[in-house]
């Protein structure tokens, strides 16, 4: 109808039986007022749950950073063999009836040289000076002069951990007016802390026996680590991921594939989905009561652990898989069939491979979930108290008393040294580590093998 | 037209491949064929017509057992194949199946390169003894489909990646790979375009040579275009059935006629 020359636009006609379109009529506004104010709900629930995450983040960053970083004392140690070694034969056996309270003085002769050396004034006597270490300090003396003899008799420069106190009042947790009834530290002994800082034989600096080494008296917080636990836990993560995948995987593909649909079935369909829901604590009892009581399984064993988390972890693995055989189409199975293969070669060359992403990540998720799972290992007492280093405590595995990196933590909180405290915030910088990598790896799976058809 | 190309046809062979009597079908409560006996000729395109929910989808996944995966489908009756009962106890599907090969509505290669899409069959089935045999019956199955000029440079490719119409060549190269001696085709063009159609109805016409097809249309002018017979099913009943001439130009049953000319369907 319009005229391909005409250049200009009718003009506007005048309203009609529905008006203007230049004119909102008042349903529209309303019902455009409720698209905003809803959408407004959905920005503002947004910013809460986002706003929440930064508190959480920021309280866990600010509060477990300083665990990864330690306050070191170092000194040069004579190490006189007529104090060491009496005989002069160098024989181990003898040297080994040196305990560390042969050991103590030597640290206060140390620091004696050092006060001297750095001509420092202070009030304190040598045993006073020696306080500002960790209790430990004798003792890694004694193993360092046992694993090598032959340094007696020669003077050599050691690293040795400052007290908790000592490292509290380097990360200002520890302050003057907080030590006025403390008998583990005086304020001298504060003042004498920061001379050495000034003269540089005091500095702070990361701490990698946080993550490799494992847990200490609750006289040592300064020594406490995360490296026995963890491995506590890879042990645990290799008992679910070798139960849990292949019984979750076969059990969901008979349920999907073969199982006949009936009230049997359907049962275990119900129930698959209530073990889902059911609290861990019950499958930490249930552990207890089958794999210790009944079965004799050691206790605070990663096998044990294992095992209780599997049970847990099954129902998870098996309704992801249950999903991810749902979610492959129809029409590939019929494909398979009409071309004469049986229903297993259906499955498992077409199926499964086309399920395996799916699966993956829900078996990630299951085992990222049972990572940080804590109640049920306190059941079955997976929280075991491993004060030796690494090789010696976990050598037989699976069946070594050992910790988890959530009931490490736990523990931690439980202690009554805020030093520990802090030890707690930073396992928890750990264990968020590994579970937010597992996930992102998930995410990349799903995202890398993700087909369309 | 299409008259005049029905007339030139001519069927050119008697021998009975696929017998049914009395065929029955329930999906639970619901009767879904009843009563259907029929006699599908060798080396001749039959097709199934009739409206929606007529049963002809039913009965043809009947033929190759497709229905044994769906749990509460029921089959009675009998259906032999070259005179041996394939409800028979002793026989089993998937040996049927690679006898009777199947092409569904829906393009559907699997996910793998096109190569081993065509390749799938003949190797669980063990028909190639080497690499260099599996090739040969790769590369005659999609000529045989007429895709092989159009995929010969990139056998690797997925076949997801195909066009429609490629994609349903590809489906029945797969088919035809295994050397089935009966093809039954499920609405095969139903999701393609006009020109894919053509494409794949030519097909059709040449793999009558070498096997019996059957064909499930809601296309009464593509029954017409590549059958040689035809039967009508209407509410789960062979209405009628015979030769597509007869059936398009002089149908016995009111029942069809009214279907023919569009007052039901």
């Amino acid at each position: 109808m319009t005229d391909a020359t005409t250049s200009s636009l009718p003009s506007a006609t005048p309203v009609s039986g529905k008006g203007s379109l230049m004119q909102q009529d008042a349903r529209t506004r309303k019902r455009n007022a409720a698209e905003t104010r809803f959408k407004a709900y959905g920005i503002a629930a947004i910013t809460i749950g986002m706003l929440m995450l930064l508190v959480l983040v920021y309280n866990i960053v600010s509060r477990g950073t300083g665990a990864f970083q330690q306050t070191f004392v170092t000194l040069e140690v004579a190490l006189p063999a007529e104090k060491l070694d009496k005989n002069g034969t160098r024989n181990l056996d003898d040297i080994k009836k040196v305990s560390t309270f042969g050991y103590t003085p030597l640290l206060r002769d140390a620091f004696e040289a050092k006060v001297a050396d750095k001509s420092i004034e202070t009030e304190l006597s040598g045993k006073e000076m020696a306080g500002i270490l960790s209790a430990g300090a004798a003792a890694q003396l004694r193993d360092f002069v046992l694993a090598d003899p032959t340094v007696i008799g020669s003077t050599v420069a050691f690293e040795f951990l400052a007290s908790s106190r000592v490292d509290g009042y380097l990360k200002s947790r520890v302050s003057r007016d907080s030590i006025a009834n403390d008998k583990n530290i005086s304020a001298e002994q504060l003042d004498f802390v920061d001379q050495l800082t000034a003269s540089g034989a005091i500095e702070k600096r990361f701490n990698l026996a946080f993550i490799t080494g494992a847990d200490s008296s609750d006289a040592r917080p300064e020594a406490a680590g995360m490296g026995v636990s963890m491995m506590g836990s890879l042990f645990m993560m290799l008992v679910v991921l070798a139960l849990a995948l292949p019984i979750g995987v076969a059990a969901s593909i008979y349920l999907e594939e073969f199982a006949p649909k009936n009230w049997l079935t359907d049962i275990i369909e119900v129930n698959i989905s209530n073990l889902a829901a059911v609290p861990s604590i019950v499958f930490g009892i249930l552990g207890l009561a089958v794999f210790i009581n009944y079965m004799h399984l050691p206790t605070s064993a990663p096998l044990v652990g294992g095992l209780v988390l599997t049970l847990m972890t099954l129902p998870t693995i098996i309704i992801s898989t249950r999903a991810s055989l749902k979610a492959v189409p129809p029409s590939i199975r019929d494909a398979a069939l009409g071309v004469g293969a049986s229903k297993m070669q259906s499955v498992f060359h077409h199926v499964l491979p086309l399920a395996a992403p799916g699966i993956l990540t829900g078996t990630i998720i299951g085992l990222a979930q049972a990572l940080g799972e804590t109640a049920p290992l306190l059941l079955i007492g997976m929280v075991g108290f491993i004060a030796s280093n690494p090789p010696d405590s976990i050598a037989s595995g699976l069946l070594d008393p050992n910790s988890a990196m959530p009931a490490q933590i736990y523990e931690w909180a439980k202690r009554a040294d805020p030093a520990f405290y802090e030890r707690a915030w930073g396992g928890i910088i750990i264990l968020l580590l590994f579970l937010v990598t597992m996930n992102t790896i998930a995410v990349i799976l799903r995202r890398r093998f993700e087909r369309r058809w | 037209m299409n008259d005049m190309r029905i007339l030139e046809r001519d069927v050119d062979t008697n021998t009975i491949k696929i017998a049914a009597r009395g065929v029955q079908v329930y999906y639970g409560d619901n009767h879904a064929i009843k009563d259907v006996d029929v006699d599908i000729q060798d080396k001749t395109v039959t097709a199934f017509i009739g409206p929606s929910g007529c049963g002809k989808s039913t009965f043809l996944r009947c033929l190759n057992r497709m229905n044994d995966t769906i749990d509460i489908c029921r089959v009675q009756g009998d259906i032999h194949i070259d005179g041996e009962d394939i409800y028979d106890k002793r026989v089993d599907p998937v040996q049927l199946r690679a006898k009777v090969g199947m092409v569904f509505q829906k393009p559907n290669p699997f996910p793998k390169s096109i190569y081993d899409n065509v390749a799938y069959g003949p190797r669980i089935h063990g028909l190639a003894k080497n690499k260099a045999e599996l090739d040969e019956i790769v590369e005659n199955a999609l000529r045989r489909a007429a895709i092989w000029n159009e995929v010969k440079d990139r056998l690797t490719a997925p076949g997801t990646g195909l066009s429609g119409g490629q994609q349903q060549r590809l489906c029945i190269a797969r088919a035809v790979a295994t050397e089935p001696e009966v093809l039954l085709m499920d609405e095969p063009c139903s999701a393609l375009d006009p020109i894919a159609t053509a494409q794949v109805e030519e097909l059709i016409d040449e793999l009558r040579q070498n096997y019996s097809v059957v064909i499930v249309t809601h296309s009464m002018q593509q029954a017409a275009r590549v059958s040689q017979k035809t039967a009508f099913f209407h509410l789960g009943n062979l209405v009628e059935y015979g030769e597509t001439g007869n059936i398009f130009t002089n149908p016995e049953d009111p029942r069809t006629e009214s279907y023919i000319t569009g007052r039901i369907g």
